[in-house]
């Protein structure tokens, strides 16, 4: 199952709705035509009803009852519920599921009310073909938004810091971690929000900020202050469309550039792109662990689709995933400890405060962290911060037909869709890239063996195809989306068949 | 506690000009961790970007050079998950001031236990004599062609008028005021703000004279007087700490 979302920049009205995807495969993609549409209003009906299928069923809150129903109970949200006991029925479901869900979900709430509604909505006598969907046996499936997996795997990565100013679509992280004992503090800003993580972690604790695009336009000086002074951070970056204020509710994939180009002077950073939820799971606690071995930030993007959306994945499978804590060097006591000492990986001991005395520092610097304009100085400590990442493996993964020439590459959220595409289309090779910078140097040999590679992005110009042109001297081929909503299942489709 | 002494020449050597005000806070620094008996493992001391935070350089603690205006955010980042260490912020007027000010004025509405050290000479030094948000008005400052035409802002009155429990003004001259004050401040548990009028020997030597005694006057009733004249004819005071 999947649960697309979708919202203005409101408060309150508007046109809210949510696909929702229901098959017995587990990578889905939102569709551009649907099964059912159910509008809870004329004016909704109006807007979506070309998002139908030809054979497609659509129904309006007034109509159907539903409205009538929730003015009966004299509570005018419990429309929601009647309208999933309806759907409900038409799905051929067992009731008494629902009914249960909701009593779960909703408990909080006007639970009575909402269960009268939905067994009314669930009674409804409307003439109407009957869907049948088959759950699949056997499996316990969770159903989580990306938000809510990196919630988890923050904690269980024992991220002890979190400071988050709140932004479209990473607010829902916000609010999840407020609720745990996780340590946070209002931010002014963005800047706040980076460098007070940048302090925690400097500290000793791990530390992370989240934020989407323009935030992190604000949090630029602090991933350049974790790089020279080599302090761990972990910023997961939500993006939304932009430049500037965009439309600030919908997805995009544009800040590739920005999350890799950001800051001034050559400053060392990996950025990760997770692309469902098991993957979000393994790279947030991945992340804690590369930002302390290596010392420098890391930057896990996602994006409102991948953050939001709701995705079913077995329990099975999250549960296997486990990550060993791993703190990277430490100090050990020794004497005239030098906290930037050169070493042949370019990767110093760390002390934290408590331990000893000793200088971390903003300013180029020598061994000791005292502030430096010497040629020398300058230069080997810019030639053991650049050699610290030389050690990092891998960054993507090879799916599909292995044989094949013909090469899809994709990164971050579109794996689930191009997942789908070529379980769909098995003659193609699909390259999903987990870890855009450092740029995985394999990747040269791989992509050299293609006849033809179409990378497949929400932006416009085309980012990590530029990218990857620029790190291999392969040429790609772009098949791009920036309207603010994902690939839908049959464009993209038509977009890659029409790239090959 | 000593200073450091260690490593090259050049480093070991303040960049400071004679007379610099930052020799007397560094001092007096020096002193009050040693009067207190803190480790200087113990200690932590969040610099700002200026003449004043290359004390970086100079004090023998867990010293980190942070950004320009930035001091704060790494302080209270620090203070919030080791609540064991003695957290300082430094700050020079134009980090606090013009770069950094949101972080002045919501540390004091979270109430960060973090002990703040203000180096004001009135001036962006560093830069070469700009006026900063602290610059007196009709002072001759070299980020304008005509006399500074605004009134400076008084890092006191911001601080008591948004509810900061510890407040204190300090002239550069008057160290044993300057540690006492600094010794009450790292023991307060809360925010605690200390400005040390320090004017730039070199950049606002020239300064109107009439705007120091603007700068003893602070507006905020709240300000509970406990000194009166001193060396260079500046006041100093101490907030009530339940206020």
């Amino acid at each position: 199952m999947l649960a697309y979302p979708e919202y203005p920049s409101r408060i309150r009205g508007g046109d809210n709705n949510i696909q929702i995807v229901v098959s017995q495969k587990s990578d889905l993609t939102p569709l551009e035509k649907v099964d059912l549409l159910f509008a809870f209003s004329q004016d909704l009906k109006k807007i979506h009803q070309n998002e139908v299928k030809n054979n497609g069923l659509i129904l309006e809150a007034e109509q159907t009852g539903i409205n009538r129903i929730a003015e009966d109970l004299k509570n005018p949200i419990v429309k929601n519920s009647a309208a999933a006991g309806l759907i409900w029925q038409l799905c051929s479901q067992d009731p008494q599921i629902l009914l249960a869900q909701i009593k779960k979900s909703l408990a909080s709430k006007n639970v009575g009310a909402n269960l009268a509604a939905a067994k009314a909505g669930f009674e409804i006598k409307i003439k109407s073909k009957k869907y049948s969907l088959n759950p699949v046996q056997n499996k316990k499936i969770s159903g989580a938004t990306g938000n809510e997996i990196f919630a988890k795997a923050a904690l269980a990565a024992n991220c002890e810091y979190a400071s988050i100013y709140p932004m479209t679509p990473i607010t829902s992280l916000l609010s999840d971690l407020a609720k745990t004992a996780l340590k946070m503090i209002t931010p002014e800003d963005e800047i706040f929000a980076a460098l007070s993580a940048v302090g925690a972690s400097y500290a000793g604790k791990r530390a992370l900020t989240a934020t989407s695009g323009g935030g992190f336009c604000l949090m630029s000086e602090a991933i350049g202050f974790a790089a020279m002074a080599e302090i761990p951070l972990v910023v997961i970056l939500g993006q939304r469309t932009g430049p500037s204020s965009g439309i600030p509710t919908y997805s995009s994939q544009a800040d590739l550039n920005q999350a890799i180009f950001s800051t001034h002077g050559e400053a060392q950073k990996i950025v990760l792109a997770p692309g469902d939820l098991e993957e979000i799971c393994f790279l947030t606690q991945e992340a804690f662990n590369l930002a302390d071995i290596y010392q420098l930030p890391v930057i896990i993007l996602t994006d409102k689709y991948l953050s939001e959306t709701t995705f079913s994945v077995l329990q099975s499978a999250l549960d296997k995933i486990k990550v060993k804590i791993d703190r990277g060097k430490r100090y050990k006591g020794e004497k005239n400890y030098a906290r930037y000492k050169l070493t042949k990986d370019g990767i110093s001991p760390r002390a934290y405060p408590g331990q000893t005395a000793f200088l971390t520092n903003s300013y180029e610097h020598d061994e000791f962290g005292f502030s430096t304009d010497e040629a020398d100085e300058r230069v080997e400590m810019v030639a053991k911060r650049a050699k610290k990442l030389a050690s990092l493996k891998s960054g993507f993964e090879i799916l599909g037909n292995k044989k094949s020439t013909d090469v899809i590459v994709g990164w971050g959220s579109t794996k689930t869709a191009l997942l789908e595409f070529i379980f769909e289309n098995p003659r193609f090779k699909y390259i999903h890239i987990w870890r855009p910078w450092p740029f995985p140097k394999p990747l040269q040999k791989e992509l050299s063996k293609a006849r033809k590679v179409v990378v497949v992005e929400n932006n416009t110009d085309g980012q990590m195809a530029k990218l990857i042109e620029r790190q291999t001297a392969i040429g790609a081929k772009s098949v791009t989306k920036d309207d603010g909503r994902p690939f839908y299942k049959e464009e993209l489709a038509q977009l890659l068949n029409s790239k090959f | 506690m000593k200073l450091k002494t260690t490593n090259s020449k050049q480093k070991s050597v303040p960049t400071w000009c004679p007379g610099c005000g930052t020799y007397s806070v560094s001092f007096a620094l020096k002193q009050v961790l040693e009067d207190l008996k803190i480790a200087p493992k113990n200690t932590v001391i969040c610099y700002d970007i200026g003449c004043s935070g290359n004390m970086t350089n100079v004090l023998d603690v867990c010293g980190i050079e942070t950004l320009h205006g930035r001091s704060i955010p790494v302080a209270c980042g620090i203070k919030a998950v080791q609540k064991d260490l003695f957290v300082i912020a430094q700050a020079g007027d134009g980090g606090l001031l013009n770069e950094g000010l949101n972080h002045f004025i919501h540390a004091i509405q979270r109430n960060d236990p973090i002990t703040l050290i203000v180096n004001n000479n009135l001036v962006f030094g560093l830069t070469a004599g700009q006026q900063s948000s602290a610059t007196p008005k009709d002072a001759t400052a070299r980020g304008t062609n005509e006399r500074n035409p605004i009134s400076p802002l008084s890092i006191v009155d911001l601080a008591a008028a948004n509810g900061a429990k510890f407040i204190a003004r300090v002239p550069e001259g008057d160290l044993k005021l300057m540690q006492s004050i600094i010794s009450k401040a790292i023991k307060f548990d809360g925010f605690a703000v200390i400005e040390i009028i320090q004017p730039c020997k070199i950049w606002a030597k020239d300064f109107p004279k009439v705007s120091f005694k603007n700068l003893a006057k602070p507006v905020a009733k709240q300000i509970n007087l406990i000194g009166k004249q001193n060396l260079t004819g500046l006041l100093y005071f101490e907030g009530k700490k339940n206020g």
